[in-house]
């Protein structure tokens, strides 16, 4: 693993446009700095509205930022008016958002090839590996089937390998497990360190469950009530390959899950 | 497969159809209670008021020997089909336009809306002068009386349109061609089809309408004929084959859409 950082956030902020009637609208986001190396799992941790959507946006560069700068590989962005936004950094930057945003009118194996499609590379190879993928996730013999014949977790696995079949180098994720029952999430998180096991992409993964947070980690940063900015970083000792169904047993989970506890108040 | 299983999945398709029974015997049962009311309101008011049913259909089927009757059914879905057609693609275009830019439609869609209040029956008789005594002033009656139907679906379609889509299409690499293609089109074609079943009968009546002015020949013109030799079992023959080529028409959209929104939920569970 490079130490030089992939993707390197400097000094941003982030504030709306004023509602009529107010003056100044506060900064939601002020003075947050982080960077992630190639080939690393970052999670980050925030309580509710601490912004983490946003944060992701900006990255993802379907929001503007109001202050400082993103820089990937080197090159800088800093997009302060609609414009100038550049979504996904040319296809190196992949999203998967809250929701899964599968298109209804696309079958699975469709919706997991769209990105693919409008990239102008389907062919027998990318078509192979995404077939790969979808196997790989137990969606097998439900490649037909449209987006409302599936489960919540069905959905979420399809919404993954959407953006993990094409490839981007860096791959933000803004809590993709949220909406499902315990037993669903701890198998989508296994499911996720296979998957990110296979091909070492750079995952940036938002969520508020301290634990997820833990069990997916190489690192796991704190952000801090609005407005936001990195409150802590905590190294996660836990070696791999792990198991996330008994990460509470492992050895270090209770101390990091303490200290993350304890930064978040 | 079980025994238990296989009984499951029988059941509802048994359900299924003694429903479909139920539907079509309820049609039956309206529909003979209609041609008899038709009856009874010849038989009181007289067969000048009100033309007797049996009559109107020897009509139909001495129209249809002739030829008089194909001939007028082609007429009229030819300015139909054409002024819909061209109202389509405009109605479908525009707010397609539109959408590349918020301040161009603040600034044009007040002249549309008022352009749609314009009675367009009103200016028939400029139409004429306008345009001569051809199938054009009925083209253009026909094409104003779909196209605002067609606009107002289709812009509401796109306002619908959920942001995230276009969002995860963007990230994804799509430019402005594919998303227009693929997410707005899709997303607003429940709504153009409600619209297409608005307009349709529009398309129909327009003509026909437009054909009582100015015609030779179309099912309107021949309404209007019989009308003026007091012929009331032809008007009621001529109300009759519009009814039915609206009901063609319509059945041929619920295909259509049948077809093309064949992902959406609602389609199968309606069936249940």
């Amino acid at each position: 693993m490079s130490d030089a950082p992939l993707l390197e956030i400097r000094d941003l902020g982030k504030r709306f446009p004023p509602r009529p009637g107010r003056d100044v609208s506060p900064w939601v986001i002020q003075g947050l700095s982080f960077s992630v190396r190639p080939g690393e799992l970052l999670t980050i941790v925030g309580p509710s509205g601490a912004g983490k959507s946003t944060l992701l946006n900006m990255i993802a560069q379907i929001d503007t930022i109001s202050a400082g700068e993103i820089v990937f590989n080197g090159e800088a962005v800093t997009a302060h008016d609609a414009r100038g936004l550049r979504p996904g950094f040319d296809r190196r930057i992949g999203y998967v958002t809250q929701d899964d945003c599968l298109l209804p009118w696309r079958t699975t194996i469709d919706n997991v090839l769209f990105p693919i499609e409008v990239q102008g590379r389907l062919n027998d190879e990318t078509r192979a590996h995404a077939e790969m993928l979808v196997r790989a996730v137990g969606l097998s013999g439900f490649e037909r089937y449209y987006p409302h014949e599936l489960s919540g977790g069905m959905r979420k696995r399809a919404a993954l390998i959407r953006t993990l079949a094409y490839d981007p180098p860096v791959i933000l994720m803004d809590e993709p497990f949220a909406a499902v029952d315990a037993q669903t999430r701890t198998q989508l998180q296994a499911d996720l360190l296979k998957l990110w096991n296979l091909g070492r992409k750079t995952i940036i993964f938002v969520t508020h469950d301290i634990t997820e947070a833990i069990a997916l980690g190489d690192r796991a940063l704190v952000l801090s009530r609005q407005p936001t900015r990195i409150a802590a970083e905590h190294v996660i000792p836990i070696p791999r390959p792990r198991n996330v169904a008994d990460i509470f047993a492992l050895e270090g989970f209770a101390a990091a899950y303490e200290r993350i506890r304890t930064a978040i108040q | 497969m079980t025994d238990a299983e296989l009984t499951a999945g029988t059941l509802p398709q048994a359900g299924g159809l003694s429903r479909r029974r139920l539907v079509l015997g309820g049609r039956l049962l309206l529909g003979a209670l209609l041609l008899l009311g038709w009856e009874w309101g010849a038989r009181s008011l007289g067969s000048v008021f009100f033309a007797p049913p049996l009559e109107v259909a020897a009509r139909i089927v001495a129209l249809a020997r002739s030829g008089v009757l194909f001939t007028d059914i082609v007429t009229t879905l030819r300015v139909s089909a054409l002024g819909f057609a061209i109202a389509c693609v405009a109605g479908v275009l525009v707010p397609f336009l539109l959408r590349r830019s918020q301040r161009l439609t603040e600034a044009v869609e007040p002249y549309i809306m008022a352009s749609m209040g314009i009675p367009k029956y009103a200016l028939a008789p400029w139409l004429i002068l306008w345009f001569g005594i051809g199938d054009l002033p009925k083209l253009v009656v026909v094409t104003l009386m779909v196209f605002y139907i067609i606009y107002i679906t289709t812009t509401a379609g796109i306002r619908g349109v959920d942001r995230r889509l276009i969002d995860m299409a963007r990230i994804a690499g799509a430019g402005e061609a594919v998303i227009a293609r693929e997410i707005i089109w899709h997303s607003l074609l429940p709504f153009f089809f409600t619209g297409l079943k608005v307009a349709l009968p529009r398309a129909v009546s327009a003509t026909i309408v437009g054909e009582f002015l100015v015609a030779t020949e179309g099912v309107g013109h021949y309404i209007e004929y019989s009308r003026q030799v007091s012929d009331t079992v032809g008007v009621f023959a001529g109300i009759v084959v519009a009814v039915a080529l609206v009901l063609a028409i319509n059945a041929a959209v619920n295909v259509a859409e049948r077809r093309a929104l064949g992902w959406r939920p609602v389609e199968r569970e309606m069936e249940l």
